[in-house]
């Protein structure tokens, strides 16, 4: 297994003036091997952005080690760079130039420049080449610096909140066109940091949840999918149900008479039929989306684990 | 073949993937040998990506649904009869469950809801499809029967 990024315990922390530090990201470690579409999910301020700098080496590790593509990524040579394209969340470019132009500009740097697909995605897109970069909406600006980070054929694809300034029809132009991506080559590797769930369920093989600068998840999102549930309990005569379940699988829960929710982690059938056993209860389980399972990746949990203490 | 996935069900894709050609299988819309859509094909018309169908076809051939033959599609393995008939009820069982549940909850006793299940079998009830495996048997004996 080839590894496209190799973050070896890498801490970082912004300093806030007189008060401190606080860390953004804390001995972390990831591994993504080539050829995934990797998910990089996280509350605001989480350090979604910072990771990806780090790894063009736009910001030294203060601590450990990042490698992407088998090169240390704060030595990254010009080769290694021009096998690598990134989508900034707020992109700027030369707002004088034609959006043509400005993609011959950037091509200029690139001997292995793909104008075919180059072409495909600026009609796919519906990008107007002959419009002044500066007079772009967002949307637009957006869809230029996809363009812009794509048109070498990157062998990695990092892309910050890349559908934030699009509209229903281009973000699923967006989701489309990276599937294209991956299907034309496996060997490419993709990071999407969004929250814009919705947009990532659709088409991630792979979730990294960042939340106090460490890493809550960082599994397939199938895996994922199958770990939590949620749990329509029934007592089935009416009996009130016990003030709490005591098993250390569920993460939360909301008890009233004789019905309950819990949300499960990590059960399997054999366990819930025995819990159904036990309590003498009936349970409905149901699958939960990215969206129901991010609260209980991030803050949300932390205070449901601090309600439950 | 139609399979439809709902990205956002929660269920993943790959499961749902599984389940529907075990369905197909099981109804008999897609009989033994039957080819199925290439991984690249499959995953460009549902929009996912192209490892989650490939997870699901690599765990149906690892369940003995499918099998690969080198450079050729994936297809339709021969399925023991047993396992058929055992295959076309559990997806019934899985949607039961539900409605088992919701029965408890509302105190319905079980011949009632039992009762209810049974109208509702009426209520739906739509001539049998020529692609069916029992209705396979009763159209040949019919034709059968004209013959004679």
């Amino acid at each position: 297994m080839t590894l496209a990024i190799d973050v070896q315990d890498l801490s970082h922390s912004y300093s806030r003036g007189r008060s401190g530090s606080t860390p953004t990201l804390s001995r972390l470690q990831l591994q993504v091997p080539q050829g995934s579409l990797v998910g990089l999910i996280g509350r605001n301020g989480c350090g979604k952005s910072t990771l990806l700098r780090h790894l063009i080496g736009d910001v030294l590790p203060q601590r450990g080690r990042v490698e992407v593509l088998g090169c240390p990524a704060p030595k990254l040579d010009s080769a290694t760079l021009a096998r690598i394209g990134m989508v900034y969340q707020r992109s700027r470019f030369i707002d004088w130039m034609s959006v043509e132009e400005h993609i011959r500009y950037v091509a200029s740097f690139y001997p292995d420049w793909d104008v075919e697909l180059e072409q495909r995605l600026v009609g796919q897109l519906e990008l107007e080449l002959d419009a002044r970069v500066g007079s772009l909406s967002p949307g637009n600006v957006q869809k230029l610096a996809l363009v812009l980070a794509t048109g070498h054929r990157p062998d990695l694809l990092l892309l910050d909140e890349p559908a934030a300034g699009l509209d229903p029809f281009g973000r699923s132009e967006l989701l489309h066109f990276l599937l294209e991506l991956l299907r034309e080559r496996h060997e490419t590797t993709i990071v999407i940091a969004s929250h814009v769930l919705r947009d990532v369920e659709k088409v991630v093989d792979h979730i990294v949840c960042l939340h106090d600068g460490q890493l809550t998840a960082d599994q397939p999102l199938d895996s994922l999918q199958e770990r939590y549930a949620r749990w329509q309990v029934l007592s089935p005569q009416g009996e009130p149900l016990p003030h709490q379940f005591p098993e250390s699988f569920v993460v939360r829960q909301i008890i009233e008479g004789p019905q309950a929710q819990l949300w499960t982690d990590g059960v399997g059938d054999e366990e819930r039929k025995a819990f159904e056993q036990r309590h003498g209860v009936s349970v409905n389980s149901r699958a939960l989306t990215l969206d129901e399972i991010f609260p209980l990746l991030t803050r949300a949990r932390d205070s449901w684990l601090r309600e439950a203490s | 073949m139609l399979l439809v996935v709902d990205v956002h069900s929660g269920v993943p894709v790959y499961r749902q993937i599984m389940d529907q050609i075990k369905v197909h299988i099981a109804s008999g819309l897609l009989s033994t040998g039957a080819e199925l859509p290439s991984t690249r094909n499959l995953s460009s018309d549902l929009g996912v990506n192209p490892m989650t169908v490939s997870k699901a076809y690599s765990l149906l051939e690892r369940d003995g649904v499918l099998e690969r033959r080198p450079g050729r599609p994936l297809v339709v393995r021969e399925q023991p009869e047993a396992q058929v008939e055992a295959r076309r009820l559990e997806p019934l069982r899985e949607a039961l469950h539900p409605c088992a549940t919701l029965a408890h909850q509302l105190g319905v006793p079980a011949e009632e809801a039992v009762t209810l299940y049974r109208e509702e079998l009426q209520n739906t009830a739509i001539p049998p499809s020529p692609k069916s495996p029992s209705a396979k048997n009763s159209a040949r004996s019919r034709d059968s029967e004209e013959a004679s």
